[in-house]
């Protein structure tokens, strides 16, 4: 069932992920950064904010005044800054949007995700409440409306016995206390509650990625001022609690609950609203979903280097003191709650070399259900398969639609779980020990992993920049990555197979 | 041809971004209305009458128990009528609040009504029974498009403030 939706998600996205990866390469689309995009419209929202707080006039009698001040006398700096602070804070509700559909229809919110999924929830409501408390300050007749409805809202809940809504009846009785109590929750209180909400959302991954590439923040950046320049926000008349405000210009973004305020009812706001979050909150286990077998550590062949700790996309390894009492003084230890089976850290490790005795490919850790020493029995079985000249093998990642593709077109293929889990020796094993001329590795795209940092360690890796490294005698005109977006019906990849065939054919008529 | 792109991705972003902070307005009423919010909090009159406690009534209490009187807790509901031109256009009957319904009763109230000239009529019953108003009061009032009246209940002067 929620597969399903997973799957017309998909299908939906793929409507927006086609025409920007024409525009994007993988690595700079958006969509492949949509959580380090919001990152980044946060910082512009902080410091545009930091510039409106010099500013700006924490009174009801001056507050208006103030940001009108900024906006029109001011229009070069205060104007742009105040643009700049509505625009990005909009911007990131839709990269939020985006961010948690993403999560969702790729099925990346369960098993170990769950912490991440659960903890981004409260960062909405903190989002939300920044947004209100940020039109409430300007004073004028959208924040009347805003405070208003706002605490139409509040005096639904049982907390509070007087009405609150009551205190916004005439400028006369309303105080500066309450406005000074607006100001301090949006200015102070809920910034530093967002800015440990979200180290907590990203604290468990290892290297998550905070800041979207240069090219992005530079684009994402652009896109703002010049809109703020082009079209400046402003206020609307100052609020006077005399008269109700008939029309507003209305911040979709952030008060698109407002109007079911007076139309239905607070309650049923508040009812909508709770149950959206608790669906979302249960959402990881319903229903839950299978756990295949973890990571399991040999000791005999581990040497405590570490180097699966430093990869594993989870933080799921912890070297611990060694237990065996051999001379090493590490070992490594799956935390089996973290693991999500990627093989990733068998990547990583210098023992998963297939140049070792058939008997004895044992490495240091090790996916019970996909064994190094199964996936080289898969290369010497598939370089035994006849096939087209020069011969291609080509790895792909599990459950990819595209490595299914090639199959059928009678590729030879061995699947990994992801392309980090292949240890750079083997490429180097095919290729010495001529089970293949060329090696095609059709993982998912950078941003876009399954299971995070495939994409990234395996370039790190071949390009000789990270442990453990192909060897230099490995030729890597005879590699080629075909990084391509998961289950996109994209750009058949039994063409790119194709392609690279010939230009092996090229490079081998060369010599 | 890649920045092309590139631009185009983002212009379409900013215009996404402007238009929806924006539009569609929101209109919150009909351009010929004014608006009545009915606002405050009244505690009303107790259910019964106090009854003053006799000697035997006082040796029987605990020494630091002892009152001269003792009054039943519980409020009377608050009944609430706002007429426009002789026809009802609100009325509610609110109880007390708290577990012993010794509270008060907070009203809040928002009430469109078409703009113009109304005569106004609030009348508030808290003693209970239906002997009529304890409180009413009338007022001649020309609200123009827009406006917001507010419906007060002044405790110091028990007596309603309309402005
Ligand atoms: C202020 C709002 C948010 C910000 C700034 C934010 C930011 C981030 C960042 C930077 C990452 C790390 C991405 C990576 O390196 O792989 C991440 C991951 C994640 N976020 Fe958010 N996020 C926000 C809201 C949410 C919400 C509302 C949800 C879901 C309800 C959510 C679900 C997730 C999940 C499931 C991951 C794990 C992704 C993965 O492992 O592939 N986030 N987020
Ligand atoms: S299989 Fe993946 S998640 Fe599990 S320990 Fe290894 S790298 Fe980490
Ligand atoms: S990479 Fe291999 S040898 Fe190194 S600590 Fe991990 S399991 Fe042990």
């Amino acid at each position: 069932m929620i597969g399903r939706v997973h799957s017309i998600g998909r299908s939906f996205y793929e409507l927006l992920r086609r025409p920007l990866a024409r525009a994007f390469e993988s690595k700079q689309n958006p969509l492949n950064q949509l959580g380090a995009l919001t990152i980044f419209f946060c910082w512009i929202v902080l410091v545009s904010g930091i510039w409106l707080l010099i500013f700006f006039r924490t009174s009801v009698s001056a507050a208006f005044e103030s940001v009108e001040y900024l906006t029109h006398e001011q229009w070069y700096l205060g104007g742009v800054m105040r643009s700049l602070h509505r625009y990005a804070s909009d911007a990131l509700i839709i990269t939020i949007l985006l961010h948690v559909i993403k999560e969702f229809i790729f099925n990346r919110y369960r098993l170990n995700r769950w912490f991440n999924w659960v903890t981004g929830i409260p960062l909405v409501w903190m989002i939300f409440a920044l947004g209100i408390t940020g039109y409430w300050l300007v004073w004028d007749q959208l924040a009347q409306y805003v405070a208003i409805s706002t605490a139409e809202l509040l005096d639904a809940l049982p907390i509070f016995t007087d009405s609150m809504a009551g205190n916004f009846m005439s400028d006369e009785l309303l105080s500066n206390r309450f406005f000074t109590l607006m100001a301090f929750i949006h200015l102070i209180g809920l910034p530093i509650f967002l800015v440990f909400g979200i180290w907590l959302h990203v604290f468990r991954l290892n290297g998550p990625r905070i800041n979207p590439p240069r090219r992005l923040m530079a684009g994402a950046l652009l896109c703002m001022l010049l809109l703020s320049v082009i079209y400046p926000a402003i206020s609307h008349d100052k609020a006077n609690l005399a008269m109700a405000p008939q029309a507003l210009r209305f911040d979709w973004f952030y008060l698109h609950v407002y109007p079911l305020i007076q139309r239905w009812s607070p309650g049923w706001v508040w009812i909508l609203l709770v149950g959206i979050s608790v669906v979302l909150t249960i959402a990881p286990w319903a229903p839950p979903a299978k756990k295949t077998t973890v990571a399991v550590v040999d000791l005999d062949n581990c040497n405590g280097c570490k180097r699966c700790a430093d990869d594993c996309p989870f933080g799921a390894i912890e070297m611990i003191p060694r237990t065996d009492g051999t001379n090493y003084t590490h070992q490594a230890s799956v935390t089996d709650d973290l693991c999500i089976s990627c093989g990733i850290c068998v990547g990583a490790c210098p023992t998963a070399t297939p140049f070792r005795s058939k008997s004895a490919l044992v490495p240091g850790i090790d996916l019970p259900n996909r064994s190094a020493a199964s996936i080289r029995q898969d290369i010497v079985d598939q370089a035994e398969t006849p096939s087209d000249d020069p011969r291609v093998m080509i790895f792909g990642c599990r459950d990819d639609r595209q490595t299914e593709i090639v199959r059928k077109a009678g590729g030879n293929v061995v699947t990994v779980r992801c392309m980090a889990h292949l240890q750079p020796s083997y490429l180097d094993f095919v290729l010495s020990r001529g089970h293949a001329d060329g090696v095609m590795l059709l993982g998912c795209e950078n941003g876009n992993c399954d299971y995070r940092l495939g994409a990234d360690w395996t370039e790190a890796r071949i390009a000789r920049v990270r442990d453990p490294w192909l060897r230099k005698r490995t030729d890597t005109t005879k590699i080629a990555m075909g990084w391509l977006a998961p289950w996109a019906n994209i750009a058949n990849p039994v063409k790119r197979v194709g392609a690279f065939r010939d230009a092996l054919r090229v490079t081998e008529g060369d010599t | 041809m890649r920045l092309f792109g590139e631009i185009a991705a983002w212009a379409t972003f900013a215009v996404v971004v402007g238009v929806l902070s924006v539009w569609p307005r929101y209109e919150m009423m009909d351009s010929g209305a004014a608006i009545l919010t009915l606002t405050f909090s009244h505690a009303a009159q107790r259910v019964g009458e106090c009854r003053t406690l006799t000697q035997e009534d006082l040796n029987e209490l605990p020494p630091n128990m002892r009152r001269p009187s003792d009054c039943p807790r519980e409020r009377n509901p608050v009944h609430i009528e706002l007429r426009s031109s002789g026809s009802v256009i609100y009325q509610d009957l609110l109880t007390p609040s708290g577990v012993w319904s010794d509270g008060k009763v907070n009203i809040y109230k928002r009430i469109v009504i078409p703009a113009g000239p109304h005569e106004l009529f609030i009348g508030m019953n808290d003693s209970g029974g239906d002997s009529g108003f304890d409180f009413e009061t009338r007022a001649r009032v020309d609200l123009q498009p827009g406006r917001n009246l507010v419906i007060r209940f002044d405790e110091l002067s028990s007596g309603f403030v309309i402005r």
